[in-house]
C-alpha cells in the first residue's frame, strides 16, 4: 500500500509541475503585461516600457522566470502581482476560502437533493415519480449555467427581493449561486443515487433483509444507501475538478470574490503570477482530492492497486 | 453484465419511449429547422431595422417572436443560430472521438508507453480548470468558431481514450479475442473488428451528452466575451448580447434561451435512453 | 415511501434561514456605496492609470489643482499659481496648515518628496511617470512655496497636476512603512481617510472632518468592485449599491423604469470611432473611405444603439475638449452618394471591411452590428472580429494586423485633443499602426510647445480638419458617461470623468 501512495504522490506532484509549465509557458504567448499596465494612455515611449519589464522580473528568459517561480511556490511565495504589488499569496488566502466554501456548499445542497430524489426515484422505478425526477433533473442541465444564474438573480433579487443580487455577505449571499452549481451537478448525481441503489436494491442480502420483514426505511438507509455511498463519494470526489471549472463562471456572475475572479481577472489583465498561483494552488487541490479518492478505492479495493 | 436480463415492466417501457420520443421530437425538431433555416430565412436573419428594434413577440405577423436591439427578427435569428451551435458542437465531438478513440485503442491494447503517456495526459487535463484554460487559450489564439472547435477538441479527446482504454482493457484477455489471436488474426483486424464494435454503446453515450455539454460551453465562451462575430447569429451570442435586455426585452433572451434549453434537453434525454439501451449494468433489474 | 415528509422539512429549513432576509438592507446612514468594474490593486497614486482607481481614491488624495465636476480648474493643495523665466519655470503658493490623514503636516517638502518619488526609480515602474516627464524637477523655495522646474513646455500640465500620479503623498509615513504598505493602507489629505481594503471586494474610506474644504456630509464612502454590468444594476435595484458606474445603454431604460432610482446621462471624455486602414485593403484609397464615412448613418446609431445618450462628433474628441471646433462637421450621411463614389472608386460588390473590435464592449458590439448593417445596404460584406482588449491593444493595433477598420474608444481625462491626436496621428506612434503624413507630424509637434492657449486651440482645430479631410477615420460620437443613482443621494454633483468627490454629497 504505502508503495502504491508513494507512486500516486510521485505522479501527483509531476501533474502540478506539468500544470504550472502549461500555463506560464502559454499566458505569455501573448500579449505584454507592460503595456497592458500602461494602459495605453500618456505618452509612453519604448524606454517607459522597458522600465516596467526590469521592474517586474520580464526581461529574463523563460527558463529563469519559471525557475523562480518554482523556486518561490517551495517557500509558499507566488510573487507578487502585476497589477499593485499585492503578494499573490495575500489575495489567494482571500479567494481561496470563498470557492472552497462555495464549491462545498453546492456539493453538500446537491447531494441533499440528489440523495432523497435518487432513491425515490429507484424505489419508484419505472413509476412516473421515477420519469418526473429523471427528467426533471436533465432540465436542469440544459441551461447555460450565466443564464440560470441571471433568472435566478431576477427573480429572487429584483422581483421578490428576498436575495442579495451578489457578493458574499451573509449566509444568505450562499443561496443563489450554491444553487446554480447544485442544480447541474444534482442532475448527475441524481441518476448515480438511482442506477447505484437499483443494483443495491438487487443484491441478496437486501432481498433477504426484506423477507425478513425490515421496514422499507430502515433497509433503504441502513444498508442500501451505505452501499452507493462508495461510487457517489467518488464520483463527487472526481467532480471537483470540473465542479471548479464551472465555478468561474457563477463567480462572475455573482460578483464572488473567489478564485475564478482573481484567475479571469488575471488573465485579461496579463498578471502572470497571480495568474500561475490560482491555477497552481486550484490543480493542487483537484489532484489532491483525486488522490485522496484514489487512495480510499485503493483502500477498499485492492485490484485497483495492481492497475 | 449481470445475466439477470428482467423484462421491463409496461409502465417502465412506457418510460423509455417517452425519454426517446421527446428527445427525437426536442432534437430532430431543431435539427430540421436550423437544416432548412437557409430556405426558410433567406437573410439569414441578418437584415438589420434600426427603426423597427424591439418589437414584443405576437403583435407584428412579420416578426412573430418579435426582434431585437437592431430590429432584426428573434425567430430568424434563432433558427439561423442553431447552425453555429450544432455545427460546434458536432464537429467538436467527432473530432475528439476519432483522436480519442484511435489513442484509447492503442494505449489500451498495446499498452507501454502509450498507455503511460495517455495516463498522465488525462491526470493533467483532469487537473486544468476546463473553463479558465478555455479563455486563456481563445485570448491568446483569438476567437473564432474554428478555435473554439479545435479547443475543445484539445480538451476533450481524452475523456474518450480513457473511456475505450478501459474497455479494451477490460475486453482484452476475454476468450473471444484470445481464440482470434491464437488462431492469427492480426492486431488491427483484431482492434476494428473485434474490439471497436463492444466499445461502440459508451462512446456514443458520451457523445450525445458532449454534443449536450459543447453546445453550453459555446455559448458559455461567448459569455464571457470570446465567441464569435456577432453578425452571425448563435444562441450563445443571443443570449449574452440580450441579458442586458432582460427586464426590458425579455424576448430577446428568452426564446434563444429555450431553442438551447430543448435541444440540450433533447440530446441529453436521447443519452439518457442510449445509456439505459447500451450500457448493460443500467440493465440490471431487481 | 415517506420522503415527502423529509421534502417538507427541507422546504421548512430554506423557509426559515430565507425569513429574517426579508428585511434585509444594505443601505445604512451616513454611508454612500459605489460600484466601478475593476480592483485597482494597489492605492498608490503613480502605479496605475484605472479610471475606477480614481473613482474611489479621488475622494482620498489631493493635487496641487483641483478639478470639479464642471470641469473647470481650480485652486488645490495649492492656492495660486504663477509662470515664470519664459514659462520654464512654475511657481506654486502651497495651502497652509494642511494635514495628511495620519497627522503629518503638508508642505514644500511634501510636494517635492511626491514628484521625486513620481520621476524617479519608484515612479519608473508605475505607468504615471510617462505622464508627467515633462518636468524637470520640483525645487523648494520655502515651506510653502515650490517651483516646478520644466524639462519643455507642457500646456496640459496644471490639468494634469489634478489628479492621478500627481497626487500629493505623505513622505515621512511612506518612508517609514515602507511603499508595499502604502499601496494597501494610502494616506492622503482627501476629505475621506481609508479604513480597510479587502482586494477584489470592496474599500472603505471615512470621513476626515479636518479637511481643509470642510467636514464632509458622509460619514462613509464604500466602493465595491463589481465587473458585470447586470450585476451592477441588479444591486443597484435592490438599493445595495447608490451609485452603480457601469451600465451599457442598453440598461439604461431598466435603470429609468425604477422608481427608487435615477439615470444621469451627461457628456463625457469617451469618443468612439472606426479607424481606417489607410495601407491595405479597399480603405487605402482617400475617396472609400470618404465614402464610408457617408454611407453610416451616426445619427440612427446614437438615436436606436445609444438610446440617445451621446453626440455626433466630426474629431475624436468630445465637445468639452480643448482644441474641438464646434464649426467642423462630420461628412452628412448620404447613401446615393456614398455608392457612387464606391463604384467609381471601382470597389467591386462584396469587397470585405474587417472590423477589430474589442468583444467585452456591450454597446460596441451593437454598434459595431449596426456599423456593418449600413456597410452591407452599400454592397459591401462586413464582418467584424471581437478581440479579448489585451490582444487588440497590444498586438493587432500596434503591429498592424487590423482589418480595413478597427474600434478606438478613448476617454482621455485631460479633456485635450492633445491626449489623443499625437497618440493617433503622429508617426510611429502605438495608435498610429499605418500612416505617415509629414504634414501632420509637424502640426502635431508644433502644439504641444505653445503656452498661448488661442493660438495653441487654433492649430488643434486645424489639425482635426485636416484628419477629417483625410478621412483617417469614421467619426462616430461621444457617448455620455452615465450612472445609476439611488434617488437617497442628495447634493450629487455628477462627474463626466468619474472622478467622484463626495465632500458635499449626503444620503438620506
Amino acid at each position: 500500500m504505502a508503495g502504491f501512495i508513494l507512486k500516486r504522490l510521485l505522479q501527483a506532484i509531476f501533474v502540478v509541475l506539468a500544470v504550472t509549465l502549461i500555463v506560464s509557458f502559454a499566458i505569455r504567448l501573448s500579449g505584454d503585461p507592460a503595456v497592458m499596465l500602461m494602459g495605453g494612455g500618456g505618452n509612453v515611449t519604448e524606454q517607459d516600457l522597458q522600465n516596467i519589464r526590469q521592474a517586474l522580473g520580464l526581461e529574463r528568459p523563460f527558463y529563469v522566470q519559471y525557475l523562480s517561480f518554482l523556486q518561490g511556490i517551495l517557500v509558499g511565495d507566488f510573487g507578487r502581482s502585476f497589477m499593485g504589488g499585492t503578494p499573490v499569496s495575500t489575495l489567494i488566502a482571500h479567494a481561496l476560502p470563498s470557492t472552497l466554501l462555495l464549491a462545498f456548499t453546492s456539493l453538500l445542497v446537491s447531494i441533499a437533493l440528489s440523495v432523497p430524489l435518487g432513491v425515490y426515484a429507484a424505489v419508484n422505478r419505472g413509476r412516473w415519480p421515477d420519469q418526473l425526477i429523471r427528467i426533471l433533473s436533465l432540465v436542469g442541465l440544459s441551461f447555460p449555467n450565466f443564464w440560470l444564474a441571471i433568472m435566478m438573480v431576477l427573480l429572487f433579487s429584483i422581483v421578490l427581493g428576498i436575495l442579495p443580487p451578489s457578493g458574499m455577505e451573509g449566509p444568505e449571499s450562499f443561496v443563489m449561486p450554491a444553487l446554480t452549481m447544485a442544480i447541474i451537478l444534482t442532475a448527475t448525481n441524481v441518476r448515480l443515487v438511482r442506477t447505484s441503489m437499483l443494483e443495491t436494491l438487487s443484491q441478496q442480502y437486501i432481498m433477504v433483509a426484506r423477507s425478513k420483514g425490515l421496514a422499507d426505511r430502515v433497509v433503504l438507509y441502513k444498508h442500501a444507501l451505505r452501499n452507493s455511498a462508495i461510487p457517489l463519494v467518488t464520483y463527487i470526489g472526481l467532480q471537483f475538478g470540473s465542479l471548479i471549472g464551472g465555478i468561474v463562471i457563477v463567480e462572475r456572475v455573482f460578483n464572488w470574490p473567489g478564485m475564478g475572479t482573481l484567475a479571469f481577472d488575471a488573465i485579461s489583465g496579463r498578471d502572470y503570477p497571480v495568474l500561475q498561483g490560482t491555477i497552481t494552488v486550484l490543480a493542487l487541490f483537484i489532484v489532491l482530492i483525486n488522490l485522496l479518492v484514489d487512495i480510499a478505492y485503493g483502500l477498499i479495493d485492492p485490484r485497483i492497486r495492481t492497475e | 453484465m449481470a445475466g439477470t436480463q428482467a423484462v421491463p415492466s409496461p409502465s417502465r417501457r412506457r418510460f423509455r419511449s417517452l425519454e426517446f420520443a421527446l428527445g427525437v421530437i426536442l432534437t430532430g425538431g431543431m435539427c430540421l429547422a436550423v437544416l432548412f433555416s437557409s430556405v426558410l430565412f433567406p437573410d439569414g436573419g441578418e437584415s438589420m431595422d434600426l427603426m423597427a428594434r424591439l418589437i414584443p413577440p405576437f403583435q407584428n405577423p412579420a416578426h412573430i417572436l418579435g426582434t431585437d436591439p437592431l430590429g432584426r427578427d428573434v425567430l430568424a435569428r434563432v433558427i439561423v443560430g442553431g447552425k453555429i451551435s450544432l455545427t460546434v458542437g458536432i464537429l467538436s465531438v467527432l473530432g475528439a472521438v476519432v483522436v480519442g478513440t484511435l489513442v484509447g485503442l492503442i494505449a489500451g491494447y498495446y499498452r507501454g508507453i502509450a498507455e503511460v503517456l495517455l495516463m498522465r495526459f488525462a491526470d493533467i487535463q483532469l487537473a486544468l480548470p476546463f473553463i479558465l484554460i478555455a479563455i486563456m487559450f481563445l485570448a491568446i489564439l483569438g476567437t473564432g468558431v474554428d478555435k473554439v472547435i479545435f479547443f475543445m477538441i484539445v480538451a476533450q479527446w481524452v475523456q474518450y481514450a480513457r473511456l475505450v482504454r478501459g474497455s479494451v482493457l477490460a475486453l482484452r484477455d476475454r476468450e473471444f479475442i484470445l481464440s482470434a489471436r491464437a488462431i492469427g488474426v492480426g492486431n488491427r483486424r483484431i482492434i476494428f473488428t473485434h474490439i471497436l464494435p463492444n466499445v461502440l454503446g459508451p462512446i456514443v453515450i458520451l457523445m450525445t451528452l458532449n454534443v449536450a455539454n459543447n453546445i453550453l460551453l459555446e455559448s458559455s465562451l461567448t459569455f464571457l466575451g470570446l465567441g464569435v462575430d456577432p453578425l452571425i447569429p448563435s444562441w450563445g451570442g443571443m443570449l449574452a448580447d440580450g441579458r442586458t435586455y432582460l427586464q426590458s426585452a425579455w424576448w430577446v433572451s428568452v426564446f434563444p434561451g429555450l431553442a438551447i434549453m430543448f435541444t440540450v434537453l433533447g440530446l441529453n434525454l436521447l443519452g439518457d435512453w442510449l445509456r439505459d439501451l447500451l450500457d448493460p449494468t443500467g440493465q440490471t433489474s431487481k | 415511501m415517506r420522503f415527502s415528509r423529509t421534502l417538507k422539512a427541507l422546504g421548512f429549513t430554506v423557509a426559515t434561514a430565507l425569513a429574517p432576509l426579508m428585511a434585509a438592507n444594505a443601505q445604512a446612514a451616513g454611508t454612500i456605496t459605489v460600484a466601478v468594474a475593476i480592483d485597482p490593486g494597489s492605492w498608490d497614486p503613480i502605479d496605475t492609470f484605472l479610471v475606477d482607481w480614481s473613482s474611489a481614491a479621488n475622494n482620498m488624495f489631493d493635487g496641487l489643482t483641483a478639478r470639479g465636476a464642471d470641469m473647470k480648474l481650480k485652486p488645490g493643495l495649492a492656492t495660486s499659481w504663477e509662470m515664470l523665466d519664459n514659462n520654464s519655470r512654475i511657481r506654486f503658493k502651497l495651502r497652509e496648515n494642511v494635514k495628511f490623514h495620519n497627522g503629518e503636516p503638508f508642505n514644500a517638502a511634501a510636494v517635492k518628496f511626491t514628484f521625486d518619488r513620481l520621476l524617479g526609480e519608484e515612479g519608473k515602474k508605475g505607468p504615471q511617470q510617462s505622464n508627467y516627464n515633462t518636468i524637470d524637477k520640483v525645487e523648494v523655495v520655502d515651506d510653502n512655496t515650490v517651483d516646478f522646474v520644466m524639462k519643455q513646455p507642457d500646456p496640459v500640465l496644471l490639468t494634469k497636476l489634478a489628479g492621478y500620479g500627481a497626487m500629493i503623498v505623505p513622505p515621512k509615513y511612506i518612508q517609514e512603512k515602507g511603499e508595499d504598505y502604502f499601496n494597501t493602507h494610502p494616506v492622503g489629505t482627501g476629505p475621506f481617510k481609508f479604513v480597510e481594503y479587502s482586494p477584489k471586494v470592496s474599500l472603505t474610506l471615512e470621513a476626515f472632518p479636518e479637511h481643509w474644504g470642510g467636514a464632509p456630509k458622509l460619514d462613509k464612502v464604500v466602493t465595491r468592485f463589481i465587473s458585470e454590468a447586470n450585476t451592477q444594476v441588479a444591486e443597484l435595484q435592490a438599493g445595495r449599491i447608490d451609485v452603480a458606474t457601469l451600465i451599457p445603454f442598453g440598461l439604461a431604460p431598466t435603470v429609468e423604469k425604477s422608481q427608487n432610482l435615477d439615470l444621469i446621462s451627461i457628456t463625457g471624455p469617451t469618443v468612439v470611432s472606426l479607424r481606417l486602414n489607410t495601407k491595405n485593403g479597399i480603405t487605402k484609397d482617400e475617396n472609400v473611405r470618404k465614402a464610408l464615412i457617408m454611407g453610416i448613418d451616426r445619427d440612427a446609431i446614437i438615436k436606436a444603439v445609444l438610446l440617445g445618450h451621446g453626440k455626433p462628433i466630426a474629431s475624436f474628441q468630445s465637445e468639452l475638449s480643448f482644441g474641438n471646433d464646434p464649426a467642423l462637421k462630420p461628412l452628412p450621411f448620404d447613401l446615393a452618394k456614398a455608392k457612387q463614389m464606391l463604384q467609381q472608386a471601382k470597389v467591386p460588390a462584396g469587397a470585405p471591411v474587417k472590423i477589430d473590435f474589442r468583444g467585452n464592449d456591450a454597446t460596441f458590439r451593437e454598434v459595431a452590428q449596426a456599423a456593418a448593417g449600413f456597410l452591407q445596404a452599400l454592397g459591401l460584406k462586413p464582418s467584424l472580429q471581437p478581440y479579448e482588449p489585451p490582444v487588440l491593444l497590444n498586438d493587432i493595433i500596434p503591429n498592424g494586423k487590423t482589418g480595413e477598420a478597427w474600434h478606438q474608444a478613448w476617454g482621455g481625462w485631460t479633456f485635450d485633443y492633445d491626449n489623443t491626436a499625437y497618440l493617433m496621428y503622429h508617426s510611429g506612434e502605438k495608435w498610429n499602426p499605418y500612416d505617415n503624413d509629414p504634414k501632420l507630424n509637424e502640426m502635431l509637434e508644433k502644439q504641444r510647445t505653445i503656452y498661448n492657449v488661442q493660438e495653441r486651440e487654433k492649430l488643434l482645430q486645424e489639425i482635426a480638419r485636416y484628419v477629417a479631410d483625410r478621412a483617417l477615420e469614421i467619426p462616430l460620437y461621444n457617448q455620455n458617461t452615465i450612472y445609476g443613482v439611488n434617488k437617497r443621494v442628495k447634493n450629487f454633483d455628477a462627474p463626466s470623468d468619474r472622478r467622484f468627490r463626495f465632500q458635499e454629497t449626503s444620503v438620506e
